[in-house]
């Protein structure tokens, strides 16, 4: 069965999940995974459909764009490449965690790192802490370090990054978290 | 996916709260390097020693490093050299005890513990030999810590190890006069030692544990502290009840690395894992004092009426947190309250608010004892007895295990401050009453029978 993803980005509000599944089973979709996030305000959500007929892609698409477009929702439509499941890693789960004061280019710097030793983001997230004054922005990136990635290079790579952007940072085994927090 | 709070919480409480791991300790029994040529058994010992604990330390910062908990120390703990070195007389008891020291040096371990004997019962010729050599032995060595069990519930108190302990502690003081007694601070005298403390001076690997095993102690006073603070701030009506509640969920937290840590040792060193030690162990830093707790909640100072009262809660929390985030619970698993490593602890000492008879009372509630408590030089062998004594009888009738590290700091009085350096902290030397009015008492020797165990009361 065809499958397709179905991004659609816009100022949140209450309803847009809703629109969306309505026209989805409308057009004979079947909804296989859901991602959503909010950023302050904006939505983004991120849709796995499956689709009983095929070539049915416009037709889809425009339906979507009727319901979305007048609330100022963008909607884009592709085709899906590769299969449902990824491919199956034996990758290590860390967590970086980066605390000081927000600047340009931080991101930048430390995903610049990681990208060089083939360290992939699953999850990234950009808090500011205490009073909003900027000086307490905390960045925490869930990343699986490959097992052919020296790990002492990768952390040397990051203390260096960070010092140099004014951060502290701090590598650690996701499992420590688990660990602690859940029973 | 984790949560943000999570991993802000879990930061709080490395960054700022001094979450570490206090000890992966390496049992390691001996009774198969018995013999009776010295030569024969120190070399047994250290192909052993060396065999099991050869990369125990760069283990142990490896795993620290991926999971981001410091291991603050690599401590090794030996099956009570007085029983498998029990042929040898005091001269080659201080023999072993150096070549021990130069193993825990060449391995760049911490401390090694085991220069032990237990004689709750009675004496063997090993134990006598082991006792005499400890004031040589802890002033030739600086890694090597020593413990004597002289009383348990189930065999009463061995007064005569508590005479020859007073006497020895004096010894091991003054022979190393030098540096404020230190030698002192590596011996103590139990009663119900556990088995499988990973924490000194009292670590030893009991006869009943397995050939090598991992136990693991944890710290996290300054955690239990922040975690207070932080939910009276976030609603000051709280009281005891949910106070302990929260010391209780920080305690599961504070297990549960513990554990992680030391498994990771134990399967990297492929040796079973023994036990979590649940003792909130301080430091003398800044914030990682078990004295600001009691400030915490709401005392102005540890001695202060009420300071029993908030150990026992403290103690009886971190239990109840403890065992359920681990299965294996063991050592001595409680509050410390050891006078010089701990900030708060010394400073109310030094302030004249902790005084030896409240510390002595809140021994009864917390999981070690006299502990660190630096006394004057001149105090009798006799008084130091008596103290002993008293701390045995808590132990014995409670059932649980207690002990007094003292420190008869030579050439000074009580106020006079006295430094041991590291962990060890510094102190303020506690007034001792000491009119000679215990010697009666401590000369006429013999055991104080086991108690009932009913009829509590």
């Amino acid at each position: 069965m065809e499958k397709v993803v179905v991004f659609v980005l816009g100022p949140d509000r209450p309803g847009i999940i809703a629109t969306i599944s309505k026209v989805l089973f409308a057009q004979g979709c079947n909804l296989e995974d859901v991602s959503q996030t909010i950023l302050q305000s904006e939505f983004m959500g991120i849709f796995i459909v499956s689709m009983k007929i095929e070539g049915n892609e416009d037709a889809v698409l425009a339906a979507l764009q009727a319901e979305l477009e007048p609330s100022g929702l963008f909607v884009h439509l592709k085709p899906m490449e590769g299969s449902a499941i990824g491919e199956q890693t034996i990758s290590e789960s860390f967590i970086i965690t980066t605390v000081g004061p927000d600047r340009p280019g931080l991101v930048a710097g430390i995903t610049d790192v990681l990208a060089r030793y083939k360290v992939n983001i699953t999850n990234l997230k950009a808090v500011a802490r205490g009073n909003r004054d900027g000086q307490n922005y905390v960045m925490i990136y869930e990343i699986d370090i490959p097992p052919a990635t020296d790990y002492h290079a990768l952390r040397t790579a990051l203390l260096g990054r960070a010092q140099e952007l004014g951060l502290d940072i701090n590598l650690q085994h996701r499992e420590i978290f688990e660990q602690i927090h859940r029973v | 996916m984790l949560t943000e709070r999570e991993i802000i919480l879990t930061l709080e409480m490395l960054r700022n709260e001094n979450l570490d791991v206090r000890t992966v300790t390496l049992g390691i029994s001996l009774f198969d390097c018995a013999s009776h040529d010295i030569e024969r058994f120190i070399s047994n010992v250290r192909a052993k020693i060396t065999r099991l604990a050869g990369t125990l330390v760069d283990i142990c910062d490896e795993v620290g490093l991926k999971y981001g908990i410091p291991v603050v120390n690599k401590r090794i703990s030996i099956s009570p050299i007085a029983v498998v070195a029990c042929v040898f007389a005091a001269e080659e008891m201080c023999k072993i005890a150096v070549a021990l020291d130069d193993m825990a040096h060449s391995l760049r371990i911490d401390f090694i513990g085991g220069f032990s004997a237990l004689v709750e019962k009675g004496f063997t010729k090993g134990d006598y030999a082991l006792i005499e050599a400890i004031p040589e032995a802890l002033a030739k060595t600086d890694r090597v810590c020593s413990s004597i069990n002289a009383a348990s519930t189930h065999a009463g108190i061995n007064m005569d190890a508590v005479a020859l302990m007073g006497r020895t502690i004096r010894r091991t003081a003054e022979i190393t006069a030098d540096r404020d007694g230190i030698g002192c601070a590596k011996l103590v005298v139990f009663a119900n030692i556990p088995q499988d403390v990973p924490f000194m001076a009292g670590a030893y690997l009991g006869v009943g544990e397995p050939d090598a095993v991992i136990n693991v102690g944890v710290s996290g006073p300054g955690v239990v502290k922040r975690a207070i603070d932080r939910a009276r701030a976030a609603d000051p009506s709280l009281d005891l009840g949910k106070l302990s509640e929260t010391i209780k969920r920080t305690a599961f937290k504070v297990t549960r690395v513990g554990e992680l840590i030391g498994r990771q040792v134990a399967v990297k060193l492929d040796v079973p894992f023994g036990v979590v030690d649940l003792s909130l162990a301080p430091t003398p830093n800044v914030g990682d004092s078990v004295g600001e707790i009691f400030q915490s909640l709401g005392l102005k100072s540890i001695g202060n009426p009420g300071s029993t009262a908030i150990l026992a809660m403290l103690n009886d929390a971190v239990k109840k947190g403890g065992i359920f985030a681990s299965s294996y619970v063991g050592g001595l698993s409680g509050a410390f309250i050891p006078v010089s490593e701990d900030l708060n602890i010394a400073e109310a000492a030094r302030n004249g608010k902790l005084t030896i008879e409240k510390l002595e009372a809140m021994t009864s509630v917390c999981s070690v004892g006299l502990d660190m408590v630096a006394i004057p030089g001149d105090t009798s062998a006799e008084t130091i007895s008596g103290i002993i004594a008293d701390e045995m009888a808590i132990g014995v009738i409670n059932s649980k295990a207690t002990a007094a590290r003292l420190i008869p700091v030579p050439g000074k009085k009580a106020g006079e401050r006295a430094s041991f350096g590291g962990l060890l902290g510094e102190a303020t030397i506690i007034d001792i009453p000491d009119d000679g009015g215990s010697a009666g008492f401590i000369k006429l020797g013999g055991r104080i029978p086991a108690p009932v165990q009913s009829f509590k009361n």
